[in-house]
This record gives structure tokens, sequence and C-alpha cells, in this order.
């Protein structure tokens, strides 16, 4: 039989606090929180922590902020089932429980480094990449050109409003954005996510492509990436699947042989061409 | 946090659900911690129309029936269906596989048309307003009632299982009724009850109703091999199964 | 270390003592079938049965299991409750199939709730003295097993051989009485029983190489067969819950009606389930019956032998004896792909 020393509890959650709570949209909101042990999380851009509310249960949230930016961590939480809701329902200075961070990141330190980096976002699938994206621009000189393509359904769903500017008028970075049905307000483009790429020139074989979205968005993202000449090992998606236990034994985001929640939730697209099932 | 204010309505049924209430017996005391009955008349004689919860036992027979539930629904905030009268419209539905002025004529005979006995197909709740929450059975499992109550108070929405009555059989470790020779409508019925029907040596007759998408085909297929014609699965389908929609 | 040789008496008298020492669970008749059940009396051990209806599994992932307790306001906490015991009767094929959990709960992290009760155990192994109508562990190199237990008794004509194989197994057996080392004869005729388990334990023959099974299963994504069979299918999970190599599980929260206090718990759950891959929100990730029929027959015979190199299904035939659609039965399938692929 298996010995092992860890004495650990790998289902136990540690508590945090809320820092700051902000509705972002309808259905999201921003929080920042801490640890109550006052350690850092210690997470990679990409990575998610199963967050707990005593009673109403747990769910897998991505992180949303780069370990560069100390002392907090952020999430962006979308009210889809029974602890995203108890969740919307706290305030700062509540408690949550927080176990994690899991799963694997995008490789802002490896395949990323000294190339260009090109991110591909879709609605929430800014979530998880905002943090990549921070950290990139954290270690700015570590890294060629940054291109960053956002898309939303509609101008209300567009999340980090201000962040998004920021991006848009800084100088060692290209930033386009569109929304899928545009309204009176809004004066940029409008279209779907595809769209854009054809508008930023990219070195082919210098540059890495960091892509997350609804499941529908990938397949029609990587065909033009792929059209526009990056090989299937330059491009990184981040995948969505039911995860309970974060810590591969429940068995519930299997997909293939692959368990999402260790295996993933980053994955590099050449890895995962062959499993059916992934995209 | 203040209590939830409910009230309890019977339609056509034999409160045998309301009674599995009483009988949390020390448990009641814990439930009346949460929730502030103003309108049971099983239990007490005030009437109120001020509530949050209604909970609605029994079928839908009658046309006065229906107008009384749609005033109900108005005034609730939620509103919960408890017990296969009401879920499904369990046994009272076994009187849709005839006419309606057979039904008559046979249960009150010549009296058959007097006004006050006048009735319809059997609706379940859920064919008439729209329900908030199901507690399935006949009668309803106490402890499932109590979770979706705790469930309630806290904020949450209680899972109620999409999975057959198999899942809870097996892992109670019970002698599967198909081993001799009967037939059990475990595989297509919703889960919940605990499987208390094989767990004490009778077959699943299916009161909780079927899973959400019950593979009703495939039992009629399965029956071949058990030497079992399409009709012993319907006669066995009938007091539950009735006319209920999936 | 030894292998003792007992008289069926002293045999009996052994087993007594051990229920008078500790916790002993053992293999008993439940109406026509057999469970591992509390072991109250020597007499009621059944060592000459088939199969019980579910396997040994359940002692080291409980169908519920609570996992931690929590205070709303003050957090969680771990709990660990179980006590020793001694699981008595475990055949062949459920040994392998424990080793096999093991291997997967020490994998990566390491799962501190599974191994409280797994190291809290005395495992007492028995070769199999009746095949079960379905068994076909011959098949699968488990109707035989030379490790993972404490114990491992083989009846011989009317006497028991026990081999004692570790300290906690040393330690049960202190209590035997009126006990001889085996000779040389009843270990050759213990490996004539190996031998012609091996060959009994076949009630369906399996027309490949367990070990080929991952590259069959490479080439059989698009096979008609799961679309044919699962059209039968209830979804109903009886094939993943009665399996020894099924651990997949649901966690939930229960509270107490104080509100305050509750559970956080774990319960068996089954990829044949219609919600197994639902995520919050809705989107199913394997709505289809024929996908989830599927994913069981690729995770035996190919997603768990590429993490842990043995093949996840160990013959023990349950799930066929449990799927009243008649359809779970894997040699069958794997069979039909071996066909067809020719
Ligand atoms: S569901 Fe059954 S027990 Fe409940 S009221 Fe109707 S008939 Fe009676
Ligand atoms: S007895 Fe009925 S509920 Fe139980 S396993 Fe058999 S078919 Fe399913
Ligand atoms: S076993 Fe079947 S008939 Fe019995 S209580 Fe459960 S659902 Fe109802
Ligand atoms: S798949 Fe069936 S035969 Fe194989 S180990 Fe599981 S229950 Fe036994
Ligand atoms: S036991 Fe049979 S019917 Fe039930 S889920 Fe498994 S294959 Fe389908
Ligand atoms: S979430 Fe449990 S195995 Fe991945």
């Amino acid at each position: 039989m298996y010995k092992c020393d860890s004495k650990k509890d790998i289902y136990l959650p540690l508590p945090a606090t809320v820092g700051k709570v902000q509705p972002m949209t309808k259905y999201e909101s921003f929080f920042s929180c801490q640890l109550d042990s006052g350690e850092e999380l210690g997470h990679m851009p990409g990575q998610f922590v199963e967050v707990s509310i005593p009673g109403i249960g747990e769910a897998p949230i991505s992180v949303s902020s780069s370990p560069t930016r100390k002392g907090s961590f952020e999430m962006v939480i979308r009210k889809v089932g029974n602890v995203s809701k108890a969740l919307h329902g706290l305030a700062a200075g509540d408690k949550l429980f927080i176990r994690g961070p899991f799963g694997t990141s995008f490789p802002v330190d490896e395949a990323m480094k000294g190339k260009d980096i090109i991110f591909v976002c879709g609605g929430i699938g800014i979530v998880p990449v905002r943090s990549a994206i921070q950290y990139v621009l954290d270690n700015r000189d570590d890294y060629g050109r940054v291109i960053i393509l956002f898309g939303a359904k509609t101008p209300h769903d567009r999340l980090f409003i201000e962040e998004l500017d920021k991006w848009r008028e800084e100088k060692n970075v290209t930033f386009l954005e569109t929304v899928d049905h545009r309204d009176e307000n809004w004066s940029g483009p409008e279209g779907v996510i595809t769209t854009l790429l054809p508008l930023v020139k990219v070195d082919k074989d210098n540059t890495v492509a960091v892509v997350c979205g609804p499941p529908i968005m990938y397949k029609f993202v990587i065909i033009v990436l792929l059209e526009a000449g990056l090989r299937e090992d330059q491009i990184y998606l981040s995948l969505e699947r039911n995860m309970k236990c974060g810590v591969g034994k429940c068995g519930h985001c299997q997909i293939s042989n692959i368990y999402v929640c260790q295996d993933g939730p980053v994955f590099r697209f050449s890895d995962i061409t062959d499993i059916e099932e992934a995209l | 946090m203040s209590k939830l204010k409910v009230a309890f309505f019977d339609f056509a049924c034999c409160e045998g659900c309301q009674l599995q209430i009483y009988n949390l017996e020390e448990e009641i005391l814990d439930l009346l911690e949460l929730v502030e009955p103003v309108e049971w008349r099983e239990a007490m004689s005030d009437q109120s129309d001020d509530y949050d919860v209604a909970i609605i036992e029994g079928s839908i027979t009658r046309i006065e029936d229906e107008k009384r539930l749609k005033a109900i629904r108005e005034n609730a905030k939620i509103l919960i269906a408890l017990g296969s009268c009401a879920t499904t419209g369990g046994v009272n539905k076994l009187k849709n596989n005839f006419e309606v002025q057979d039904v008559k004529e046979y249960v009150y005979g010549k009296d058959a048309d007097m006004p006050h006995l006048d009735t319809y197909p059997t609706k379940a709740v859920n064919e008439v307003v729209k329900v908030n929450y199901m507690v399935h059975g006949c009668p309803i499992n106490i402890k499932e009632f109590s979770y979706i109550v705790r469930c309630l108070a806290i904020g949450k929405e209680p899972k109620i299982p999409d999975y057959s009555v198999c899942v809870e059989c097996k892992m109670k470790e019970n002698v599967c009724r198909f081993e001799y020779g009967e037939i059990c409508l475990g595989p297509i019925t919703r889960a919940g009850c605990d499987a208390k029907c094989p767990s004490s040596g009778m077959w699943c007759f299916g009161c909780r109703g079927f899973v959400d998408n019950p593979n009703v085909n495939a039992a009629e297929d399965v029956m071949a091999e058990y030497g079992k014609t399409l009709d012993d699965l319907r006669g066995k389908m009938l007091l539950f199964g009735s006319k209920q929609e999936y | 270390m030894t292998v003792k040789k007992l008289k069926k008496a002293a045999f009996d008298k052994w087993v007594a003592a051990c229920i008078g020492n500790q916790r002993v669970f053992g293999v008993q008749a439940k109406e026509d079938r057999f469970v591992f059940a509390p072991l109250a009396n020597a007499g009621d051990l059944r060592l000459d049965y088939d199969v019980t209806i579910l396997p040994p599994k359940k002692y080291f992932l409980p169908p519920r299991e609570t996992l931690l307790k929590f205070d709303r306001k003050e957090g969680f906490e771990s709990v660990f409750d179980s006590q020793p015991f001694v699981l008595f009767g475990v055949h062949p094929y459920d040994m392998v199939a424990i080793s096999q959990t093991d291997k997967l709960f020490a994998m990566d992290q390491y799962d501190t709730h599974y191994f409280d009760r797994r190291q809290k155990a005395t495992i007492v192994a028995c070769d199999v003295q009746n095949a079960s109508k379905e068994v076909f562990a011959g098949c699968m190199g488990t109707a035989t097993v030379d490790d993972g237990f404490d114990i491992l008794i083989t009846k011989i004509d009317s006497e028991y051989l026990v081999d004692i194989r570790t300290e906690k197994g040393q330690a049960l057996a202190d209590t035997i009485k009126d006990a001889e080392d085996a000779d040389e004869m009843s270990l050759k005729l213990r490996k004539l029983v190996w031998a012609d388990n091996t060959k009994l334990l076949q009630k369906h023959k399996l027309n490949v190489r367990p070990d080929v099974l991952p590259r069959l299963l490479d080439r059989s994504y698009e096979h008609p067969v799961w679309e044919e069979k699962a059209q039968r299918c209830f979804s109903c999970g009886s094939c993943n819950l009665v399996c020894p190599t099924c651990y997949c599980f649901d966690v939930r929260d229960d509270v107490e009606w104080s509100l305050q206090k509750g559970q956080r718990y774990r319960v068996w759950d089954g990829c044949l389930l219609s919600e197994f891959a639902a995520v919050a929100g809705g989107h199913n990730f394997r709505r289809n019956r024929a996908d989830r029929y599927r994913h069981r027959y690729y995770r035996k015979g190919k997603y768990i032998p590429e993490k842990i190199g043995e093949v996840a299904c160990v013959g023990c035939g349950r799930c066929i004896t449990a799927c009243t659609a008649n359809i779970a039965n894997p040699v069958e399938v794997y069979n039909k792909l071996v066909d067809e692929g020719k």
C-alpha cells in the first residue's frame, strides 16, 4: 500500500477575507480577497481556486490577478449556481474559504518568454487571461510585442472597463476590441472576435497565442490562428469543466484521459488536438 | 433572520404527506424555528393570506380548484408541490386512463352528474401554475422535505436527484428485484426516497415520478429479456406513471 | 512470512477469536446473494461465496462519507473518525481493485480521508471457492493475487492454508491455535487451485490480451456499438456503483436545523448518470447517453491504464449482473471491437 507522510487534508478550505466587492455587469462581480494566514495565494496566471461558502458548497473560480501584484488576489464571479449567488451576497470584511491554487498555468516564464504574445479573449475568457496580461505587463521587458484582442457580446458585457482603456493607451501594447452586437453608446467595431485577427500582423514563428472564451469560440479562433501560420504548439488555451475536487480524484472534470483540474485548465493546443471531447 | 411564513393548502389527496410532517416529532420544533405556519387546516384553525411560501398538497381535479390554486400562486413568493398527487398527479391520474363520465358513474353511481361532484381529468400542480420546488413521493420522504426547507432558509437551491432509484438501491446493497424475475420501475424513477421499497423487499412502483429523461423505450425493450411483455410493464406503470408528462 | 495449515475447527476458532478482539467485517449471505457485513458469529462467515453485491470499496470509500464539518461563521474542520477493522474474505479480483484504488488516491495528491480508512484495515483475502455466473477474472489476470493483502486464505479439501504476509497479518494470526506449518504437498495443491481458478473464472472470454485494450480503444471511438447499446441504457449508474474500480464522487453540504453547523460529505457518483459532466450554468459536456456509456469503457480500458499501467476492469462481473438492461458486459463490448476491427 502507498504510504505517505502527508497529513494535509486536500479537501480542507482555508479562511480568507473579502477586501473589496464591486459589481461589474448584471451577472459578474469583482472580488479582491486575502488569505487570513497573511500568506500570498502563491498562484501562477491561469490557475484556479475552489471557493467555499460553508453550507452552500464549493465552486471552481479562476484567479484573475497576477501574482506580481502582491497583498491580495482577485476573482470575477459570475452568478450561475448556488455558490456564486451566495458569494454575490458578501461584502467587504466577510469570510469565504479557499482551496488551491490548482491546475496548470499559462507558460509566462517558459514558452512565452522573449516571444510576441497575442491574447485572444471572448467574454468572461478575459478573467483568467487578465492574470497573464498583468504578469506580462509587469515584466514587460521579458516579452516582444504584446497584442490584446477582446470581444464581448454587447457593450454591457465588457469587463474591467477601466483596465481595457489603460491597455488601449499603453504605448507598447496593441489593443483591439469588438462587440457582437452594438448599441447607441458604442462607437467601436461590431462583429465576432475573429474579425479582429486579420487587423493585426503576427510574426508567425515568434508568437505565442493565449486563447480563452466560451466553448464555441475556440474552434473559430484556432482556425484563424493556424491560417495565420501559427503552429499548434504556439497556441495555449484554458478549458472549462465541472471541477468538483480540483485534485484529480472525483472524476467530474475528466475529458478522455486528462483531468482538466490537474492537466489543465491551461493546455497547449498541440497536446489536446487528438483528444476527443476536448473542444 | 425572520421566519418564513408558510401556508398549507390541500386539494385532491389523502393528506398523507402532511401527516409525514407531523411525524417529524421532536424535529418539528426545529422546523418551527425556521417557519411560521399561517394557514394549516390540519393543525390550526387560523387562516391568513399573508405568506411567503405556499405548500400545495394534492392534485387538481375541478375547475374551482384551478381558480383557487391560481389565487394562491398570486399570493405566494414560493410555491412548493408536496407529494406525488401534486408533483405528477400521482394515483389520481389513474382515472385519466378512462372517460371522465365513465369514472363518475363508476364512483358515484346515479349521483354522477350532481354539480358538487363535478370533476375533470386530473392535473398535477405544475400543469396549472408555476411550481418552484417539488417534494416528490407518495408519501414524501420527510428527510428530503426537511432538507428543502433548510436550503430555502439559507438561500440555496436544493438539489433534487435527477438520477434513478437504482443509485440509492445499490448504495443500500439490496438484491435487485429483477434477479427475482420481478419488474421494478427503479431504473426510470427519480431517486430521493433512499430506495424505500426495494430496501424492504418490494419493487419500486415509481411513486416519485420519472427522472427528467427516462428511457421508457428501453424499459419496454428490456421487458422481453425478462420474459415479460409490454403489458406487464404498462400494468406496473399505471399506478403512478399514468399520463405522466416527461 | 509463514503459511499455516488449519483444520476446519481450528479455523473457526481463530475467526471467533478475531471477532472477539476487534471489529470484523466478513462475507455473509443476504437473501440469495452475498455481502460484506459486520460479522457477529464465525458461523456466519461464508468463504464459499461467489461474489458480493457491492465490492469491499465501501469500507474505504463509503457511499456517503463526511469529509469536513463546518460552522458557518468559523469555517471548516477535517473529520477523521474511522476505527481499525478487519476485512475477512476479499477475493483476489477485489484485492487487485483495492490496490489500484490505492494508487489512484495516492497519486499526485494524497487523499488522507481514503488512507485513514485504508491504513486501519487488515485485509484477509481468500481464494475463490465458487465461481459466480458472470465472473471473467481469469481473462484479466486477477483470478489470483500475490500482494496487497495481509493474509491469504486458500481452502484445500477440508483444510485452510493461512498465508501470513505482513506484520498486521501476523498480529491477527497470533490467536491461531492448533496449526502446523504448511507442508510441501499443500503448497503444491495451492498452486493447482490457482491454476484451476484462472481457468474456472472465465465465464466470459475476452478475445484479446487485456494490455491490448488501450490500443484497441484508440481506434474505436466512432464504433457503432456505443450508440447501439446506449439506446437501451437507463443511465441508472448501477454499472458504476457496483464496480470495485469506480471511485468517482460528488461533494455536497448539508446544514443542521440550527443552520449554523453542518457537514461537507462525499457520495458515490457515476459517469453514466446524466448530470455527471454538467457545469454550473447548465452546459453538459456529456449530454448524450452514448457518450456517457462509452466513457466507462474508455475509463476502464484506456484512461486509467494510461495513468497506472493496469486495466481498470478486474473481471468481477458485477456490472453484468447489475445492469437491468443487460448491456454492461465489458467482454461482450470489447470483443465486438476486436471482431469488427478485423
Ligand atoms: S402523494 Fe400519496 S401520501 Fe401524499 S397526499 Fe397524495 S396520496 Fe397521500
Ligand atoms: S431493485 Fe429496482 S431500484 Fe433496485 S437496483 Fe433493481 S431495478 Fe434498480
Ligand atoms: S422505491 Fe419507488 S415506489 Fe418506493 S418510495 Fe421510492 S420511488 Fe416510491
Ligand atoms: S467493469 Fe464490471 S466486471 Fe469490470 S471490474 Fe467493474 S464491475 Fe467488475
Ligand atoms: S447499469 Fe446498464 S442501464 Fe444502468 S447505466 Fe449502466 S449500462 Fe446503463
Ligand atoms: S475536479 Fe475532481 S477530478 Fe478534476
